[in-house]
């Protein structure tokens, strides 16, 4: 198993390599120059130069990369070109808020998709199946900020219940930090709780259907625990590699979440960060979503042993 | 229970600035973002007040010599940084320096100076090789880039490089431990910062401020910072978009009023090195054709208080305005001689590169604007939808349009920097060294030098005529039209003024 | 099209086990009995369809032409959905958006579709490239795909074109690793084992008896990645990062119009419902194929 850990985590540097090449080659090549956004729209032509100039941009691409590997590797992400502030530092201050609209989405999409899936499945072809998977295809199909207005627009501005955009960190307290989040996690959920209640129904739908199941059923088990014991524990297994592969859709979702609310996350630094050509923050921020990726894939694998105890490693 | 949190401290004023604060260095950046913050950290020799004369500051006072070479300032006592050091003419000296490579005012006083010294701790002397009478307005402008006064030690950074340390003599410190950079910038109140007795007026007078704490909510969502604003999360917006005020108006909580009476200048700026824009007649073309009434709508909206059309290149209301020359933008749009005209000059359907940043609010809806009147005279239009990171570097580029080059982009001036030539870079026509499109006009030289050396104000004003007249012959860039913004602020603030940049001292919070 | 998947699991459990013999008149009206998610969503596409087709006819004016006197006009009888910030019609401008939204969907459905399935083929079949391919492909799943697009689009001006190349560029990934699964699973099967043995080059065992195989599987996800082309569109439009606001697209009707939702709700409501009835559309059609062509799908989609 340790072995497994091990040959998983260095087979995924071969993957970071790959990201932050790409990342860097094609951010590199685009046409924004960060120097004339510092100096400002009054500034002539030569200060942009001269600004360009001491911020060591007008050096060639490679000589460029070259010097962040070698940073990297000796675990400096460097310094934001606007800020002069050092990048982990940066990151760091915005993980919290992503963070937690991250897990509170993704334990309140389970919480309530995976009921949902299960009931669609056993009332299949019933209203309720038909009700649940309607409300599946309208959570993909309306986009994330139009939601999130309406959200803002009805229980914060209407009935004053919530607080209209912000963040508190969770040392202020728990209803502070909750009641900034309560509408973001309401957005972003919608489409996450979609695909998992998809998913979950799909599988379930195929556990239900096959042998022990039936003779279970037949033996006299009440439907409660043939749903949640063995069923949904068999049906598990794919809803896992779902949710997996749903964290990385979830940070895109985040983006425009951040932005709407105004939380100060990760999502809305790498976005400001892309526009100004802030390449330290852009391959900092990318870096970190991969290697989380990486790592959320990695303990998916992991839960597979939890969940079905044919597979080992 | 929610607002929980806003109960807490009423001495903390949260505001929402117009643009992210990504740096502090106001000499390095001259973006009106970073000036509004440094304006409190730092503090400069001469202030400005609302008359637009400036008024000594951190100076008690000065004499000119006779022969208006010597200038001499005595410093007002106790003035202190903000760790603690005492301020000396030895910082001051380094701060100018600093400044005068980077202000076009600041390189004429270069240009002429013999030396500047502190023959003691209270006394600061710049000398010249020529009398300037335009010292202490140069001194004391709040147009970017300031002369703001740092620490000899921070002063003394290459003028191109970004300061790290942010420490000046001004009423508000930087908390630098506290920002996050895209979200939030906080300023705690400097303890010993000893105003002025008069009472302030813009950035002269006494700057008192009756808040322990200013933070910076920086909320890019128009939407989103308005409907904080009505549930009192933030407590004062410097720029609500138009289309909102009449929601915000509805609010009893809220009140709203003009950000800035000297507004801003809208323009569409040409590429004059590169075809077709290089010939003066296909630039004369567009402004026949050109109508700020639709720009003006276009950015501002319906509310006809806030924007009017102006033909000028100078900003309305300002004792100099003129409008001399100005004909070509007036009167019912002459398409069919703007197209004749066009045809005379041999224009052939080339492309127009226009190049719109499109993650700016003001610029899209100039570049809209453009695009579609470009097309009514006939003109083969290229819409390049690009963001603003893009636009500053394409700008930049002399190349002809096939080789990355440009025909025009937009942009606005505030009008604090179009009262007079000395500020407004955008009007400089000195060909190759001069702003973005390179204009070349030795008529429009030749108005600004008179107004330089212009001995009272009738002669400024003359002298600013003939520059507009000769402007608008050369077309130096086409104005679309001059607009103020709002700001809004929640009625438990008291003390908002209007002013070219948001004035936060004397404003209070019960 | 070959469909080898033959739907006999649980969806079909509701339909009666002999069908009555149809009459000809009755076939549409049976097709849809018994693929009502398909129908739904194909007739609710053909009408959106129709109307971006139809649109020059529909009543519209030039969904470009500026008119800033006439600017935020509430829905009327002259202006059905209303005016934008710069006076165009929000009508014409929503039926013409369905254009934009319309081919972008189509076009990454399709592209991606085709080069994942080239690159997934190759992956699940020549060993030796398999690693490389699929390290590429996680690595580019990495980047969540919004971050890659705006990436793509700050390489690039806006245009169309490039909001597909870079939406579909994000979708490559999801198709490879589907196409991978079924080849690697085909592999094993005794018919493609017997063709390989009985010395069928390999090129032809791939166009023969690989490709026709994970068709069913493709089209199903194809509606899937169409649908989210269209979403993600709107959302780079929302960043700033999408079609040039020049061209009427529903996501840049709602960028235009969010500031004001407060205020003149409908110049994002009309597009937003549109999107959402595009999108449900094609989920419909997508769930209704699956279902169709066989249910045991759903597990990998």
């Amino acid at each position: 198993m340790f072995a497994y850990i091990l040959r998983r985590i260095v087979a995924t540097i071969p993957v970071m390599a790959i990201v932050a090449l790409f990342v860097f080659s094609l951010l590199y090549l685009a046409p924004g120059d960060p120097a004339a956004i510092i100096a400002g729209d009054q500034a002539s032509p030569a200060d942009v130069e001269r600004i360009r100039e001491s911020l060591g941009l007008d050096r060639p691409f490679v000589v460029r990369f070259g010097e962040w590997v070698w940073h990297v590797l000796q675990g400096d992400l460097g310094q934001s070109i606007f800020t002069n502030l050092p990048v982990t530092h940066m990151i760091a201050q915005r993980v919290e808020p992503t963070l937690s609209l991250m897990v509170l989405t993704l334990v309140f999409s389970v919480v309530v998709a995976v009921p949902m899936g299960v009931v669609a499945a056993w009332k299949q072809g019933t209203w309720i199946d038909r009700v649940v998977m309607l409300l599946a295809v309208f959570g993909f199909s309306v986009p994330v900020f139009v939601v999130g207005y309406l959200m803002a627009y009805a229980f914060a501005l209407q009935l004053e219940w919530l607080p209209v955009q912000g963040y508190t960190p969770i040392a202020n307290g728990i209803w502070p930090w909750l009641s900034n989040l309560i509408l973001p996690v309401l957005t972003l959920g919608g489409a996450f709780i979609a695909l998992i209640a998809r998913i979950t129904r799909a599988t379930m739908l195929e556990v239900l259907s096959q042998d022990y199941v039936r003779t279970a059923k037949a033996k006299g088990v009440s439907q409660a625990p043939i749903l949640f014991v063995h069923a949904l524990k068999n049906a598990s297994v794919p809803i896992i590699t779902v949710i997996g592969l749903g964290v990385a859709g979830l940070i895109g979702g985040a983006v425009v979440t951040e932005s709407v609310f105004a939380i100060p996350g990760v999502g809305r630094l790498v976005v400001d960060a892309i526009l100004r050509r802030d390449y330290p923050i852009i391959q900092g921020v990318v870096l970190i979503f991969s290697f989380v990726y990486v790592l959320v894939n990695l303990c998916v694998d992991l839960m597979y042993t939890v969940f079905d105890p044919r597979i080992r490693y | 229970m929610p607002n929980l949190a806003l109960a807490q401290n009423a001495k903390v004023l949260r505001f929402i600035p117009q643009a992210n604060l990504s740096t502090l260095d106001a000499i390095v950046g001259t973006q009106y973002v970073v000036r509004n913050a440094a304006i409190m950290v730092w503090d400069t020799l001469y202030g400005v007040n609302s008359k637009l004369e400036p008024q000594p500051q951190m100076a008690e006072g000065h004499e000119v010599s006779d022969d208006g070479k010597t200038w001499t300032f005595k410093l007002r006592p106790g003035l202190t940084f903000h760790d603690g050091e005492k301020v000396l003419p030895k910082d001051i000296i380094a701060s100018l320096k600093r400044w005068m490579v980077r202000d076009s005012m600041g390189q004429m006083i270069a240009a002429q100076l013999v030396a500047m010294e502190g023959p003691d701790d209270l006394t600061f002397r710049i000398r010249m090789s020529k009398p300037f009478p335009k010292m202490l307005f140069a001194l004391g402008k709040a147009n970017p880039p300031m002369a703001l006064v740092m620490p000899e030690r921070i002063a003394s950074t290459d003028a191109f490089k970004v300061i790290t340390e942010f420490v000046g003599s001004g009423p508000m410190k930087f908390d630098k431990a506290n920002w996050v950079p895209g979200s939030m910038a906080v300023f705690t109140k400097f303890d010993g910062y000893t105003p002025r007795e008069e009472p302030s007026d813009w950035s002269a007078g006494g700057k008192r401020m009756f808040v322990d704490r200013i933070e910076w909510n920086i909320i890019t969502d128009p939407a989103t910072a308005a409907g904080a604003l009505q549930k009192g999360e933030v407590d004062w917006w410097e720029n609500p978009i138009p289309d909102l005020v009449p929601l915000l108006k509805k609010n009893s909580n809220v009140a709203v009023d003009i950000a800035d009476p000297l507004g801003n200048i809208g323009s569409l700026r040409f590429n004059h090195l590169q075809p077709p824009f290089n010939d003066v007649r296909i630039r004369r073309a567009v402004l026949m054709a050109l109508s700020q009434e639709d720009y003006m709508r276009a950015v501002v909206g319906d509310d006809t208080s806030l924007w009017k059309v102006s033909p000028s290149f100078f900003t309305p209301g300002t004792p100099d305005y003129t409008t001399d020359g100005g004909d070509i933008l007036m009167g019912p749009r002459k398409y069919d001689a703007a197209k004749a005209l066009l045809k005379e000059a041999g224009y052939n359907g080339e492309k127009i590169a226009l190049c719109v940043a499109t993650d700016v609010a003001i610029t899209k809806a100039e570049g809209d604007v453009t695009a579609d009147l470009l097309q009514r005279i006939g003109m083969n239009v290229d819409y390049q939808s690009l963001d603003w990171g893009t636009v500053g570097a394409r700008r930049a580029k002399k190349d002809p349009v096939s080789q990355g080059g440009w025909n025009i982009f937009h942009t606005w001036h505030a009008g604090a920097d179009c009262i007079n030539p000395a500020p407004y870079s955008a009007l400089q026509a000195t060909g190759d060294k001069a702003w973005f499109g390179w204009p070349k006009s030795d008529k429009v030289q030749a108005g600004i030098d008179e107004w330089y050396n212009a001995p009272d104000p009738a002669a400024e004003k003359v002298a600013l005529a003939k520059t507009n007249r000769a402007a608008f012959e050369d077309v130096i860039y086409g104005p679309t039209g001059f607009f103020l913004g709002y700001q809004a602020w929640r009625k438990n603030v008291t003390g908002v003024v209007k002013a070219p940049f948001p004035v936060f001292w004397d404003v209070k919070k019960t | 099209m070959s469909i080898t998947y033959n739907g006999t699991g649980g969806v079909a459990a509701d339909l009666p086990d002999v069908l009555p013999p149809v009459k000809k008149r009755g076939r549409v009206l049976t097709f849809i009995r018994r693929n009502p998610t398909l129908s739904a969503g194909g007739i609710l596409l053909g009408l959106i369809v129709f109307m971006a087709i139809a649109a020059p006819i529909l009543g519209t004016v030039d969904p470009t032409a500026i008119a800033p006197a006439r600017r935020t006009r509430v829905p009327s009888a002259l202006y059905w959905f209303g005016t934008d910030m710069l006076g165009r019609d929000v009508y014409s401008r929503t039926l013409y958006g369905a254009r934009v939204s319309l081919i972008v969907g189509f076009a990454v459905a399709f592209l991606s579709s085709i080069i994942g399935m080239l690159i997934g083929v190759c992956a699940g079949y020549i060993r030796l490239v398999d690693t490389i391919i699929m390290r590429v492909m996680d690595g580019l799943m990495s980047i969540p795909s919004i971050l890659l697009a705006i990436a793509l689009m700050a390489l690039t001006r806006g245009s169309v074109q490039n909001v597909v190349i870079a939406i579909t560029v994000a979708e490559i990934p999801r198709v490879t690793r589907l196409v991978r699964g079924v080849v690697l699973s085909l592999r094993e099967q005794p018919y493609v084992e017997a063709a390989v043995a009985s010395g069928t080059r390999t090129p032809a065992v791939i166009f023969k008896h690989i490709l026709p195989n994970t068709l069913a599987p493709i089209m199903v996800q194809a509606t899937f990645i169409c649908a989210s082309a269209m979403i993600t569109e709107a959302i780079l439009s929302f960043i700033g990062a999408g079609t040039p606001p020049i061209i009427p697209s529903w996501g840049n009707i709602m960028a235009e119009g969010r500031a004001l939702w407060q205020v003149k709700g409908y110049i994002v409501f009309f597009p937003a419902v549109f999107l959402s009835l595009t999108v449900l559309a094609v989920n419909l059609l997508g769930d209704g194929l699956r279902d169709m062509l066989d249910p045991r799908l759903a597990k990998r989609l």
